[in-house]
């Protein structure tokens, strides 16, 4: 189902920079608070999966499916959700697999964010 | 000084949307990533921080622990705190708004909602700071006419100062006129004393004089008008209505004379010889505020006054000279002596005056019919 989503919606990104009147400086600034953070917030979800702690995964999934969500990354927004969900679920045995699709979807998202010359 | 919106989220992204979003509609913001920084931001002096936008879930403390503190917290409790939130967390939500949250804002943020909920909140927030402000100026307005009631009634009689803070208090200060009591008295061989006197030795006299008429001054209640080196003018009947104003007012001035007495006794032996002399007069007079911006005195002004001024001059040591009108009105109180016609200076015509000998004793005044 997660694969469904868009890996980067115009729509979203485009209301995006409506809100804050098309200021493209910010919007450039905001992008690459998010490749910084969910950089981390990635490495933390693998560090998780890998040894088996599904409560760590929570909060990491948590944050980087709000900010995707924030910026049109709506496949690894619903990836890192189902995460979450298995992390409080406790479902440890999932995780390694779908951290590896969050993985592919972020570097997907960060491909289509520097082809929309969204990235500095 | 507008109030500065606190944004509490571990999501840097959010932060800075939240915060652009609001400096958008004028508010300025301050981001911290989770709860504990959140408390030591609210806690800073001066950090005049007027609603909270707090996350649910965050590292260290979360949203719930970060929200009960405030909460819990008397110079906190009542700022608002609005959680963000995302669609799926609505249960946590409602959790939060049974803590104590003034609201919610979904995600993704939608900036109009943002604007709407922020300004609803800390309007409510400055309505109730206006009204804990109003009652703290209220209350330290009341402290502050209550210290003035206090300081005036050290400067102004008893009288003058309740009438300043009574509701028919400007309209009496305004003037008006009335039948009262004019009282003069002064000092006999006062300026001969104080120029061989010592200044400190006449100061010294003069504050035990006056502090012992003050204090028959406010025991007939009288209005001091004023105290003028040795001399001291007192009015009755105003502003407080006195059926028995002449009354007072030679009892008063019998009582003033026994008191100088004991003072002169003392003071005789000093080497100072020193009368006590008293004009009374009983007239219709003008009453109310005298001077002029930042100096006012409350005063009387009439025939009257100058009447009983010109009495106490003529009155020798220990006379209380009283004009016919106010002899009239208590000559079966107390045993008098005519002094004659007295030819005083602005009056063309002579003035019958007595002098006040004594009280008539309580068998003899009950004697007659009153």
């Amino acid at each position: 189902m997660a694969d469904l989503a868009p890996v980067l919606d115009q729509s979203v990104l485009d209301e995006l920079r409506e809100s804050v009147g098309d200021d493209d400086a910010f919007i450039a600034d905001l992008v690459a608070t998010y490749i910084a953070e969910g950089r981390d917030h990635l490495a933390a979800m693998e560090a998780a999966a890998a040894a088996g702690d599904a409560a760590a995964i929570v909060r990491p999934a948590h944050t980087l499916k709000s900010s995707s969500a924030a910026l049109g990354a709506l496949r690894l927004a619903a990836i890192a959700r189902e995460i979450e969900m298995a992390g409080r679920a406790g479902a440890a045995a999932d995780l390694p697999a779908r951290v590896a699709d969050a993985r592919a979807a972020w570097d997907a998202t960060l491909a289509e964010m520097a082809a929309a010359g969204l990235t500095k | 000084m507008s109030d500065v919106a606190l944004i509490v989220d571990d999501s840097a992204v959010n932060r800075q949307l939240l915060a652009r979003h609001l400096t958008t509609i004028g508010i300025d913001a301050r981001e911290v990533g989770d709860g504990r920084a959140a408390l030591e931001a609210l806690h800073e002096p001066g950090a005049n921080i007027g609603i909270v936008l707090l996350d649910v879930l965050m590292p260290d403390m979360d949203g719930y622990e970060t929200l009960a503190a405030i909460k819990a917290d008397d110079d906190l409790r009542h700022l608002p705190v609005i959680m963000i939130s995302g669609v799926d967390e609505l249960d946590s939500v409602v959790r939060c708004i049974q803590l104590g949250a003034t609201d919610y804002l979904p995600k993704p943020f939608n900036p109009t909602i943002l604007a709407a909920r922020v300004r609803a909140s800390l309007a409510d927030k400055r309505m109730r700071d206006l009204e804990v402000a109003h009652a703290a100026e209220q209350a330290a307005l009341l402290q502050t006419i209550e210290r003035q009631k206090e300081e005036l009634s050290r400067f102004l009689s008893p009288q003058v100062a309740a009438l300043v803070s009574s509701p028919e208090g400007e309209q009496m200060l305004a003037g008006h006129r009335r039948e009262a009591t004019a009282v003069f008295c002064d000092l006999r061989g006062f300026t001969a004393f104080s120029d061989s006197a010592e200044p400190e030795e006449v100061l010294g006299m003069l504050r035990e004089y006056h502090s012992r008429m003050g204090e028959l001054i406010v025991r007939y209640e009288g209005t001091l008008e004023h105290f003028a080196g040795d001399g001291m003018m007192v009015f009755f009947n105003d502003p407080v209505p006195q059926p028995d104003h002449v009354e007072r007012a030679v009892r008063m001035a019998v009582a003033m004379r026994d008191m100088f007495a004991g003072l002169a006794a003392r003071w005789a032996k000093l080497g100072f010889e020193l009368g006590f002399g008293v004009g009374i007069a009983c007239g219709y007079a003008t009453l109310g505020r005298i001077g002029f911006e930042g100096r006012y005195d409350y005063g009387m002004v009439g025939t009257a006054v100058i009447l009983a001024s010109r009495l106490s001059s003529a009155a020798a040591a220990d006379q209380i000279l009283l004009n016919p009108r106010a002899h009239a009105a208590v000559e079966e109180l107390f045993e008098t002596e005519p002094v004659g016609a007295l030819q005083l200076k602005g009056f063309a015509r002579a003035v019958e005056a007595v002098n006040v000998l004594a009280i008539k004793t309580t068998e003899a005044a009950t004697a007659k019919p009153s």
